[in-house]
């Protein structure tokens, strides 16, 4: 029973990671429909990011922060740019994500060139561990679960009690409806890429917090558990990311409690598996006949 | 012209069947089918470690230090058709799963994710095939009953790789041009009305899956046949990357431009810079290639996506003596393409005086079109 819940302890500091990153993804696909592949060497320069703010000697908030900001900033203007340039020139759905991969790939070797292809350890202050009952936490794991529970719980508000929100859903309902209803449909693509950008590039520096090191594959190796943790919630819901990430944050745990930690993340991918093995609807060809770039 | 250079030489030629064959059968999933395989190189590593295991021996023999299933001493040419099968039987496993009903840009994420599910496996567990280290040691294939020196041994084996190219390139061109393939091209541009001929899509994706993985399982086994040695570190996922670069630059749907491809990529890109002074840190050179690899294929996206040399238009003999696109596939693209290959559901305006009214001529066509020829077959 005590390692039970110590595992349970541990699957929530991963799913936590996993939701902060899935829950932006889902929001930028379910609302722009790219599958955007580049997604994962954004969350590497937040990652990077919050590393030199840590060098810096600032306090690991402000890492959080700023590599938040950077994945935001970068994000907006790949989308702006990149992105819209392509969607003009014709691009469609499947072959932007052709697009997309090309673009993690730049990026990913453009911090692979900055960082000369080196493992940098972070050293984060773990703080003293936690017994919350019978489960032993370090204090930042403890924070890392508290960031995963507040971006969950903030971006349920803003999506449910906010304007923006409430925009946000609708356009990734119908773009061309919510156009005619008078919602600036530009300026909530723009809000879109800012906000998921945010949550990529601060996943990236919560990655970083609880691994402790980071190069310049960290972003595309994760990518993966991103995608399906995405997948598997239905797209466009973080409700639905959130719990898939906590589906696959315990999956991991518990195989590598049972001595399988080679195996934990492919277990946590069988999920995925099992999922699209059963049909769900919303992957369906059918669905997608309607689906169109929004950007 | 020393032996160095005749040894790098011969290795460029293999490497250039082994990415060409690599090519070419991407281009039968991805420029033909439509089917986006980001794990290609999955199936290359089956075919690579199955043609490896099946000429090292048993691993429970005296001085063997790897561990490895399938040990077997076969005679030469069996391993390489055990590696061919093993690309096949892959892709019969994961083709069912991943090509499901699934959206395609799902079906590619799928793949990406397959991938690195099963290079994770095969690192993490040492009893597949030695785990992280990877096999080595392969023995060259005939090079001790043929008594030759190293470097005529390798010759041999570069011309034995582009004969193999030869007899593939007219295997895939004949594939192509079958009603099979093009009720291929029927199902990638217009999938609805494709099924509304009666052609299956599930079932043909599968099939080109299949038989693009048995192509990709027999070069790993010529790769690994000639280097000697096969780990988890020779199948990440850029590897992929390069050979869809490949074909973008070269053509998509065009197995002739997927030859110059491989010259560009594959050959210029990634083994010309072994002749540039080195500078920088190691690994920087590394770097700057795929850097560069990455934005020649977001340029070829924009600029050119379908390629320097693109898909041929199929022209098949009118009996009106004018020339019209084969088969009810031509039939079907002349109503539905506009412009520059983007297909919208618009006729193209073809009324041309003292012919007749464009509907007239289509009609025309569509009754031509299966009369004259055996349609799809499907």
């Amino acid at each position: 029973m005590h390692l039970f819940l110590q595992t349970l302890g541990f699957g929530l500091v991963t799913a936590s990671i996993i939701a902060v990153a899935s829950m932006g993804f889902t929001i930028q696909f379910g609302l722009t429909n790219v599958l955007n592949l580049s997604f994962g060497s954004i969350m590497t320069v937040g990652a990077f990011i919050g590393y030199l703010i840590e060098q810096a000697g600032v306090n690991a908030w402000w890492g959080l922060l700023f590599g938040g900001l950077g994945g935001a900033v970068l994000t907006l203007l790949l989308g702006r740019t990149v992105f819209k340039l392509y969607a003009r020139r014709g691009t469609r759905l499947f072959e932007m994500v052709m697009v997309t991969l090309g673009l993690a790939l730049v990026i990913e070797y453009i911090v692979d060139a900055i960082s000369r292809a080196q493992l940098y350890s972070v050293s984060f202050p773990q703080g003293a561990s936690v017994n919350i009952g019978p489960i032993i936490l370090t204090v930042s794991q403890i924070i890392v679960i508290g960031i995963g529970i507040a971006i969950f719980l903030g971006l349920e508000g803003l999506l449910r009690h906010t304007r923006l929100g409430k925009a946000l859903r609708a356009m990734a309902l119908d773009p061309s409806l919510a156009r005619s209803c008078g919602i600036p449909t530009g300026r909530i693509v723009n809000a879109t890429w800012l906000l998921s950008g945010f949550l990529c590039g601060a996943a990236g520096v919560v990655y970083v917090i609880n691994a402790l090191s980071v190069t310049f594959s960290t972003g595309l190796d994760f990518l993966p558990t991103v995608l399906a943790a995405a997948i598997l919630g239905g797209v466009g819901s973080p409700r639905g990311a959130a719990l898939a990430s906590l589906a696959m944050g315990l999956v991991t745990a518990f195989v590598a409690a049972a001595g399988g930690s080679a195996y934990s993340t492919v277990a946590a991918f069988g999920i995925l598996v099992v999922v699209l093995l059963s049909k769900p609807s919303g992957l369906s060809t059918v669905a997608a006949r309607r689906v169109e770039l929004t950007l | 012209m020393g032996s160095a250079f005749s040894y790098y030489f011969a290795t460029l030629v293999v490497y250039f069947g082994v990415d060409l064959l690599s090519a070419w059968s991407l281009n039968l999933q991805y420029g033909y089918a439509g089917v986006i395989n980001f794990a290609f190189i999955v199936f290359q590593a089956a075919g690579a470690y199955i043609a490896a295991a099946t000429v090292m021996g048993p691993d429970t023999a005296p001085g063997a230090f790897q561990t490895y299933i399938f040990g077997a001493n076969l005679p030469f040419p069996l391993p390489l058709v055990l590696a061919t099968l093993a690309g096949a039987v892959l892709s019969a496993v994961i083709g069912p799963f991943a090509l499901r009903r699934l959206r395609r840009d799902y079906q590619a994420a799928v793949m990406l994710i397959v991938s690195l599910i099963l290079l994770q496996v095969v690192s993490a567990d040492i009893h597949l095939f030695n785990g992280a280290n990877g096999l080595s040691g392969v023995p060259r294939p005939l090079f001790s009953s043929l008594g030759l020196s190293l470097n005529a041994w390798q010759w041999l084996f570069a011309v034995f790789v582009l004969a193999i190219c030869v007899v593939v390139y007219f295997l895939v061109e004949w594939l192509c041009r079958s009603s099979w393939g093009r009720s291929l091209r029927a199902m990638r541009d217009q999938e609805d009305a494709a099924a509304a001929l009666g052609i299956k899509g599930t079932l043909l994706r599968i099939e080109v899956f299949i038989i693009g993985g048995a192509i990709a399982g027999l070069s790993g086994g010529l790769l690994v046949e000639f280097i000697s040695a096969w780990s988890p570190g020779a199948w990440g996922y850029p590897e992929t990357f390069v050979v869809f670069t490949a074909l973008l630059v070269g053509g998509v749907g065009n197995n002739r431009g997927a030859i110059i491809g491989t010259l560009i990529v594959p050959i210029l890109v990634l083994e010309l810079p072994t002749f540039l002074p080195a500078f920088g840190y190691p690994g920087l050179v590394d770097a700057f290639q795929w850097i560069l690899i990455g934005l020649l294929w977001m340029i070829f996206l924009y600029v050119r996506p379908r390629g320097i040399l693109p898909e041929p238009r199929y022209i098949a003999p009118d009996r009106d003596g004018g020339t019209a696109t084969g088969g009810p596939l031509g039939t079907l693209k002349r109503l539905v393409t506009h412009g520059r290959g983007d297909l919208r559901p618009e006729i193209e305006p073809q009324a041309q005086p003292g012919r007749g009214p464009v509907g007239v001529q289509v009609a025309r066509r569509v009754a031509l079109d299966h009369g004259g020829d055996a349609g799809t077959g499907r």
